[in-house]
């Protein structure tokens, strides 16, 4: 015993050697208890928690792995048809383009024997008007060569 | 400590082995103060461990939560140091953290009994590692173990010298291993002990007592979680080496 007659210890009670026996056998007693709790009761409970949380989490991650192929995919054809509405506007843009010139040269072209057409037609009108004039000229130097003659006559006889 | 004193203080008192069920003579089967507080210790990993953890939540809760944490800690701990071998011990190294946890922390209720604070309790859980140790480095590599003491990263010519040091340390192991932690569970019971006896003397002046326990319990409830942590690190350092003897 560690303690006097009236129970109060005696320099330290741990280096009291007797108690060790004692001590020791309940220690170990309390070991193998506490590990058998620890082994079969402890142990498994909290490996299947976790396990458990484990699937869970991982079934997750899965899940999200799949989603996010799938976005990729989706975006992949997204991207695809952007492409597509791209070309397709160019392909647009350059044949409306062509047109415009097909007819602004044809417009060019229409107004050029418009104008050529007129051009030959004022000739024409010219040329004609040119020669009445000539004409027109030739009688009325006629008339004055014969008015100019006939006073010159009368004259004369006068 | 010992004398009848005008405090009448007894701070060793409390570390008596006491048979509390058959009186006076303690065989080495008696049931003592010192085996009620095993068995209340193991009621209450119980509790945490078995009942805290009984519905298996996905999302713990307050109890599964102490239990878990303490479980992955130990785990991650002994990974960490030991590798992924060390995991093997794991069961032992855990039931030894919650050995000297429980005890600790109960040892600080009052009219306890810290079954962590007797020499013979952390001697005999130390050399339990410390045997247990050596086994298995010899187990495992044989005479190779050996290299532990023949330090191959030193100087030729220092190697013998490390070697008696080596060999010093590695058997001073137990004994450092055991007194720290029953030295400190000790000291801390001790000096709460006594001054709880000055404030039965003081009266009215007990108030700076008082605040003096309050504030050492607060250290005393720090120092019980390290001490457990440390004596658990310490058992997967050792461990550590017996499986890789060779750093």
């Amino acid at each position: 015993m560690a303690s006097t007659s009236d129970n109060s210890a005696v320099g330290m009670p741990q280096l009291d050697f007797s108690t060790f026996p004692n001590q020791i056998f309940w220690l170990a007693v309390f070991c193998v208890v506490l590990f058998a709790i620890v082994k079969f009761f402890i142990i498994p409970r909290m490996e299947d928690i976790f396990a458990n949380r484990r699937k869970i989490i991982d079934g997750n991650i899965a899940k999200a792995e799949e989603i996010r192929l799938r976005v990729d995919e989706i975006e992949k054809k997204i991207e695809e048809e952007l492409q597509n509405a791209k070309s397709q506007c160019d392909e647009i843009m350059k044949t409306s383009g062509l047109n415009i010139k097909e007819q602004m040269a044809s417009a060019l072209e229409d107004s050029k024997v418009a104008t050529s057409q007129l051009i030959s037609e004022a000739e024409g009108r010219l040329k004609e008007l040119r020669d009445g004039s000539e004409i027109a000229i030739e009688k009325i130097s006629e008339e004055l060569a014969s008015d100019i003659i006939k006073k010159i006559t009368s004259e004369k006889q006068g | 400590m010992q004398k009848q004193s005008a405090f009448n203080i007894h701070p060793m008192d409390q570390f008596i082995i006491d048979p509390i069920l058959t009186g006076e003579s303690l065989e080495w089967y008696s049931f003592t103060n010192q085996a009620l507080w095993m068995l209340i210790s193991l009621a209450c990993i119980s509790f945490v461990f078995i009942y805290g953890s009984r519905k298996h939540q996905l999302v713990p809760g307050r109890l599964q939560s102490i239990a878990e944490l303490m479980y992955f800690f130990i785990r991650d701990m002994i990974i960490d140091i030991a590798g992924q071998e060390g995991l093997r011990y794991f069961p032992y190294i855990f039931t030894l953290f919650i050995l000297i946890l429980f005890g600790n922390v109960l040892g600080l209720l009052p009219y306890s009994f810290t079954y962590t604070s007797h020499i013979a309790v952390t001697g005999f859980l130390a050399l339990s590692v410390f045997i247990t140790v050596t086994a298995i480095g010899f187990i495992k590599n044989g005479f190779g173990f050996l290299s532990l003491f023949w330090i191959s990263s030193a100087p030729l010519a220092l190697r013998p010298i490390l070697l008696i040091i080596e060999v010093i340390s590695y058997f001073v192991r137990p004994v450092s291993h055991s007194i720290r932690l029953a030295g400190n569970m000790m000291a801390g019971h001790a000096v709460i002990k006594v001054f709880a006896g000055f404030a039965g003397a003081l009266g009215l002046g007990a108030i700076a007592p008082i605040f003096a326990i309050t504030a050492v319990y607060g250290l005393e409830m720090l120092v019980v979680v390290i001490q457990a942590y440390v004596f658990t690190i310490l058992t997967c350092v050792y461990l550590n080496d017996a499986l890789h003897p060779g750093h």
